[in-house]
């Protein structure tokens, strides 16, 4: 794995491609984790994670550095799956709560009950507060580094998490207690 | 009873364990060919841009701007045929209208008319008539009625 600095220098240096497929390398595995557990199906998420490095691509060398590439790429990664989802619910398909229906017949997906309530329950949250549950539950991602990726203030972010983290625990009692 | 258990374990949920254990899979080969279908994008999405950025031949910049001429060109040079044609009519017109008048002149010439009614002994056509002579001749030579046959004559 390269660091932020060696693809930088290498893309300074004129190797433009080769330092790009270094960062695809480096961070293609982490963001599409974080992108498929906010679309669930794996389709949406390989389109919202191409759409994210081709952005990433156009815009590399405006990159001024005062970020880690890391930030840098989770905030693309991040407004690009908040902005497929978005124009989904304006279609009038939820594809959130569409794919989370479909999650028991997902052939991509091999969870538990307890697995399929839980991201059932959080494909129900608004997207923007699904993204900071995500990058905090899973990713254990510092709010320091969440408020960088949301361009969002810390004390926002914890309130907004806190509301999430209840909001899934109660979806999930609710669900499980139903269906016992 | 059993399914009440059942609910109490599952309602005892372990948030630390369910976050580790990742219930997503993803195709064989998916991350490793990655790369290779994004540069295929990447070339490909670079290849259709430059194909629009590619400057246009000349005759095709220039083409709306020619066509604009070509109808000025058009309508001047229609305009032009037909102010000409209408003022070459009235020309015309002017030179028949010219014709007549002198014709007109010709025939009240003083001579001419001496010389219709004394064809016997005409006078030289380059002969200058004051207008004394003529009165003083048409007083003498020519009697009531053929002055009022000259006067029917020329009006």
């Amino acid at each position: 794995m390269s660091t932020d600095r060696e693809i930088l220098q290498l893309y300074r240096e004129g190797g433009r491609e080769q330092a790009f497929r270094l960062l695809v390398q480096t961070y293609k595995e982490r963001l599409y984790w974080h992108i498929r557990r906010m679309v669930l199906d794996h389709d949406d998420a390989d389109d919202c994670l191409q759409n994210t490095f081709l952005k990433a691509w156009r815009s590399l060398e405006n990159f001024r550095g005062d970020a880690q590439l890391y930030t840098w790429l989770y905030r693309i990664a991040t407004n690009e799956t908040l902005t497929f989802l978005t124009r989904q619910q304006t279609r009038g398909e939820y594809a959130g709560l569409d794919a989370a229906d479909r999650l028991p017949s997902d052939s991509w997906f091999d969870g538990d009950e307890v697995q399929t309530v839980l991201h059932q329950a959080i494909a129900k949250l608004p997207p923007k507060q699904k993204a900071v549950f995500l990058l905090r539950y899973f990713e254990e991602m510092p709010y320091e580094k969440i408020a960088q990726v949301l361009e969002t203030s810390e004390g926002a972010l914890k309130a907004s998490y806190h509301h999430a983290y209840e909001k899934v625990k109660t979806w999930m009692k609710a669900s499980l207690e139903a269906k016992y | 009873m059993q399914s009440k258990k059942r609910m109490n374990e599952r309602m005892d949920i372990d948030f630390d364990r369910i976050k580790t254990d990742n219930p997503f899979r993803i195709p064989e080969g998916y991350l490793a060919s990655f790369e290779d279908r994004l540069m295929a994008r990447i070339a490909a999405e670079e290849a259709e841009a430059s194909q629009e950025k590619r400057p246009r031949p000349v005759w095709r910049i220039l083409k709306p701007a020619l066509t604009l001429a070509a109808m000025f060109a058009l309508i001047f040079g229609m305009g032009y045929g037909v102010l000409s044609l209408t003022h070459t009519l009235d020309r015309g017109a002017g030179t028949a209208a010219e014709g007549y008048a002198s014709a007109e002149e010709e025939l009240i010439r003083p001579i001419s008319l001496i010389n219709y009614y004394q064809s016997d002994n005409p006078v030289e056509e380059s002969t200058e008539l004051d207008e004394e002579t003529l009165i003083d001749y048409l007083a003498t030579e020519l009697s009531f009625a053929d002055l009022a046959e000259i006067y029917a004559q020329l009006y």
